[in-house]
């Protein structure tokens, strides 16, 4: 139902004999540069695929910090840990409306005038509801702005050289 | 939503392609505890909880499909076929509790047209309910799991 799924990316010097612990380092920078590669979108608003982007590549930017655990400090790995799940969490509020909108809008088709016109103020409901939801997205990004997140992350994931 | 499952026994300082026997068998593990629930189509919280493993199995076999030269891709792709069946399921869920919350809320204030898309829906999500069922007994049949854990071994 027009859906989109995101793929993969390819990270370069990951490769099976390499060091187990520099895989890691190297997938998870790959994947935190994927995650906020879509932001600017996210926060402008207009394409939903911005926000659908960046919630999956947090998915699995958490999937290899869950896989990849045991390669990291525990400390400070749990704080940057909860900083992604908090981004996946509030990305996912907005996506979920936008996933109801598209689907609401392509079963409009064989209802009556009278359904139609009550599923699209359901729609209308919804897109209110997105707007209110994208406000923590928003304070979130600025929040992390502040703190410096990226910088901070990159520094305790990147592979020293 | 469940926690992933805490991987056991990685090693740091070992080769990439020796942490992948290490670590993808415990995501295949995850997924098939949930099989137990299946067949209850009212466990809807246990089928959402698939649905997150079968992801986190999918993404974790991507980042590994270079130890194993890509070989996997057919697998890879069984698994994204299951994501979308139970992603549909999921959706479907949502739609229902989204329509009949609107439809309660409709009636305060008189009432409003939502019954021919609840039954619609309430029937689509039953059909992709049944194919997921018979897709996961087709995979049982051709003994999938133990194909995943063999390639993983290889």
């Amino acid at each position: 139902m027009g859906i989109r799924m995101s793929t993969a990316i390819e990270i370069k010097g990951v490769t099976p004999d390499e060091n187990m612990e520099n895989c890691a380092r190297r997938i998870i920078v790959g994947y935190f540069r994927e995650m906020m590669s879509h932001k600017d979108g996210a926060i402008e608003g207009t394409n939903i695929e911005f926000v659908h982007d960046m919630r999956v590549a947090s998915r699995r930017l958490r999937a290899a910090m869950d896989d990849f655990k045991e390669c990291f400090e525990s400390e400070p790995f749990k704080q940057y840990y909860e900083q992604v799940r908090t981004i996946t969490r509030t990305m996912g509020a907005v996506r979920d409306l936008d996933v109801l909108i598209v689907r609401f809008q392509s079963e409009l088709n064989g209802l009556s005038t009278d359904e139609q016109r009550d599923i699209k103020g359901l729609i209308e409901n919804l897109r209110e509801k997105r707007r209110t939801t994208r406000t923590p997205m928003l304070d979130l990004f600025i929040e992390l702005e502040a703190n410096d997140f990226d910088t901070q992350f990159l520094t305790f994931f990147h592979l020293e050289t | 939503m469940a926690k992933p499952q805490k991987i056991i026994g990685l090693k740091p300082k070992q080769t990439f392609r020796q942490n992948a026997r290490i670590v993808l068998p415990q995501r295949v593990e995850e997924v098939y505890s949930w099989e137990q629930y299946i067949t209850v189509p009212e466990l809807r919280e246990e089928l959402h909880n698939m649905r997150i493993s079968v992801k986190r199995l999918r993404y974790t076999m991507e980042f590994f499909a270079v130890s194993y030269d890509n070989r996997f891709s057919d697998f890879i792709h069984t698994i994204i076929d299951l994501q979308d069946i139970l992603g549909d399921i999921h959706d479907g869920d949502v739609m229902l509790d989204t329509l009949v919350d609107y439809k309660n809320s409709c009636e305060h204030n008189g009432s409003c047209g939502v019954d021919t898309l609840i039954s619609r829906t309430s029937k689509n999500r039953n059909a992709d309910y049944d194919t997921f069922l018979n897709k996961w007994g087709q995979l049982s049949d051709v003994n999938f799991k133990q194909k995943l854990l063999n390639i993983f071994e290889s």
